[in-house]
């Protein structure tokens, strides 16, 4: 991949579409292997991983062309470190409470305040053994994060030689240190692990994440064990197509679904999660 | 009698689909708290992995349902929605297609490289994963949408995705294509490829190449990536899992983010375009930005070899500069420079913060979004591929300013710009602006 930019389509837009604006060049600081992306509603900011720069670049929610960010975290003290093969590339964003929420180093979640500029501490680091946190073979684990139920949920890959599948975590948002998750969807049955962070569709409690066979799958929030997902988008199935990135139009009850390695931006209706 | 017929055969399918569409939408949600009964619609294996975003799927865009294993027992149904409750081991399935899909049905040039001896041009296409293979002297007409490629190699066979760095092997033609992103690997194609033709040969390489240039005389291959940034050179007919003969990489390199590389055998340089986003990613909040640079080197450098010198700072106009190529007669080297809109050439032995002695740009030009570029010593042209218009252009050798290219081969309607995508693997969205963001 030789342009990342940062494009914008008009939410109704389709095939041989062009974008409304697009946010690249040397000044904006982007790079490849942005696997990450937020928009935050409240103080309209775009917040996008720096993957190979191990840095968070924050840039006005309208920004456009060659235009630098308004702030940038990024120094020793913020302890941000990519791997050789993803680099710096996962992250969410709670709108809510202005929180960045980092994945690094395999096993740690950061938490910045969306305010955070230069070379700053975490608010806070989840890490330990006791919290199950791991990384993939070459990246970091993935993150999401529901403001309204106050949860933070992480996707963590088996362990190594283990054949127990993926698990999500979830733990109190403001988890910190070593803790344990508050509850843990593991199992065959549960088809955690589809590659794409969670997001939570807060009205009727539902995390949505990509999840097995090339799917995006809905589990309730006080789901736990091993269950199956609740709804499930068999998105290769339908279009030939696997996914990667997800996000959610709450207002219009649609989910916009990415294809990474086919380059296509699918958007499904699914009133059942909203 | 046939339109009839096909008339009559859509309606059915717009009634099914239909009638699919409002049972499954008005199927009921399974309770968080509670769930409910239904029926068992799947047996799947665990997945004890998600893997690495970077890896590749796979599978034949062009195949509906080509990934999904014989077993699986969705095979069974077809673009229905089957209830099921989590009690009995199973949610709900929702089978409905999607109600919009952005993409770019057109090619996006990442790279071209020039075959003097057969008179070809081959262009990488990192939208619809393949080269297309074109005659030197094609100029596609005005009012034409768009030239007929002689060849077009693509398929599930090829391995080509998000290729990028291009070469064209000057005695027998063979086409050398480097992967940008999920294949890691250097693949060769014989001139005569075409189709959906597996390479002849393939080179497992490290993660993220961008260029590949050739020395044929010492018979060896110089690859960048870029991050960890490095250039790796191998035995040029290499293949497997074969170790490079040396690699050039270390804090003293100057390499950060590399991307276009150029060699010239004559003076024995190697140059490496650098975009300056720099880290070690075995030491945590090392990140750091730089200006983008090119650095220069000895052509047999390895190690952590400084560079002879660094063309750097805010007079070169560097911006995202991608492929480049050598005019070794003129002492010039060209550089792709995506965000410019331009061709910039600087002297090989320039050094410091310095204005490129050449600079090909303006409307008259046609170069949107330029990161592929080629010099025809033969012909005394220079190549330039768009990605941002799904086009080629060849200028003359000596041309500077806003001049107008000698031929331009088209495979997009005339001004028609590109969606630009490449591997948009995230997305947010806007709710002020009602937009969807996304990046490559």
């Amino acid at each position: 991949m030789n342009h990342p930019q940062i494009a914008a389509f008009a939410r109704l837009a389709k095939e041989n579409s062009l974008p409304t604006r697009a946010l690249e060049g040397q000044k904006t600081k982007i790079s490849r292997t942005m696997h990450a992306l937020a928009y935050d509603s409240v103080h309209d900011e775009i917040i996008v991983n720096s993957p190979l720069a191990q840095a968070i670049l924050i840039f006005r929610g309208g920004a456009n062309g060659e235009e630098p960010p308004v702030r940038v975290i990024q120094g020793p003290r913020t302890q941000i470190q990519g791997t050789d093969y993803d680099g710096n590339d996962q992250m969410a964003y709670d709108d809510v409470h202005g929180e960045i929420y980092i994945p690094v180093d395999r096993n740690k979640i950061l938490t910045f305040s969306r305010e955070a500029n230069g070379d700053v501490p975490p608010l806070r680091v989840l890490t330990g053994p006791d919290t199950g946190i791991r990384g993939s073979v070459r990246g970091h684990a993935r993150v999401g994060v529901d403001p309204v139920h106050n949860l933070l949920i992480v996707t963590s890959p088996a362990a190594p030689g283990s054949n127990a599948g993926a698990s999500m975590l979830i733990f109190d948002r403001t988890a910190n240190g070593n803790v344990k998750p508050k509850s843990i969807i593991n199992g065959p049955k549960t088809e955690v692990g589809g590659g794409s962070a969670a997001h939570a569709a807060t009205d009727k409690g539902f995390i949505i994440a990509g999840c097995g066979t090339a799917s995006v799958c809905a589990w309730g929030i006080n789901d736990k064990g091993n269950v199956p997902p609740r709804w499930k988008i068999p998105v290769q199935q339908i279009t030939g197509v696997a996914p990667s990135g997800i996000a959610l139009d709450p207002a219009h009850k649609e989910v916009i679904v990415t294809s990474g390695n086919r380059n296509r931006v699918m958007t499904f209706s699914w009133p059942e999660v909203f | 009698m046939r339109g009839r017929i096909d008339s009559r055969a859509l309606f059915a399918v717009a009634v099914t689909i239909a009638t699919f569409t409002v049972w499954s939408s008005s199927t009921r949600a399974p309770d968080v708290e509670t769930g409910y009964s239904g029926r068992l619609v799947s047996i799947q294996s665990l997945q004890t992995d998600f893997g690495d975003m970077c890896y590749a799927e796979r599978i034949d865009p062009f195949e509906r349902n080509a990934a999904v294993p014989a077993g699986n027992l969705f095979n069974a149904f077809d673009d229905t929605a089957h209830a099921a409750a989590q009690s009995t081991g199973n949610g709900v399935e929702i089978a409905r297609p999607p109600v919009r899909t952005i993409r770019d049905t057109y090619p996006i040039y990442s790279s071209i490289a020039v075959d003097t001896q057969f008179n070809e041009i081959a262009l990488q296409d990192t939208n619809l994963f393949g080269i297309k293979v074109f005659n030197r002297l094609e100029n596609t007409p005005a009012g034409v949408e768009a030239s007929k490629p002689t060849r077009v190699i693509e398929g599930r066979e090829t391995d080509l995705e998000y290729n990028n760095g291009l070469y064209i092997d000057p005695k027998n033609g063979d086409i050398y294509s480097v992967a940008s992103d999920t294949a890691d690997n250097l693949i060769v194609f014989p001139r005569s490829a075409s189709g959906n033709a597996p390479p002849s040969r393939q080179l497992k390489t490290p993660h993220r190449n961008f260029a590949t240039a050739v020395d044929e005389e010492k018979g060896e291959v110089f690859i960048t990536i870029q991050y960890p940034p490095k250039v790796v050179v191998y035995r040029k007919q290499a293949a497997g899992t074969e170790q490079p003969l040396r690699v050039l990489e270390g804090p003293r390199t100057g390499l950060s983010d590399a991307h276009g590389m150029a060699i010239d055998v004559q003076k024995k340089l190697l140059f490496v375009s650098n975009w300056g986003n720099s880290s070690d990613y075995q030491v945590a909040g090392s990140g750091q930005f730089h200006l983008p640079s090119i650095t220069v080197y000895p052509l047999d450098a390895k190690g952590d070899t400084p560079p002879l010198r660094t063309i750097q700072g805010p007079k070169t106009q560097l911006d995202w500069a991608a492929a480049m190529a050598i005019d070794p007669e003129a002492g010039y080297v060209f550089m792709a420079n995506d965000l410019g809109d331009s061709i910039i050439g600087f002297k090989e032995t320039d050094d410091g913060d310095v204005a490129p002695s050449r600079i090909i740009k303006g409307d008259k030009t046609g170069l949107k979004n330029p990161t592929g570029v080629a010099v025809d010593g033969k012909n005394k042209e220079l190549w330039v591929s768009s990605l941002g218009n799904s086009s080629a252009s060849a200028f003359p050798l000596s041309a500077n300013g806003d001049v107008a290219p000698v031929r331009t081969i088209r495979s997009a309607p005339a001004a028609r710009t590109s969606v630009k995508f490449g591997k948009p693997q995230a997305v947010a969205y806007d709710s002020k602006r009602e937009e969807y963001l996304v990046p490559n």
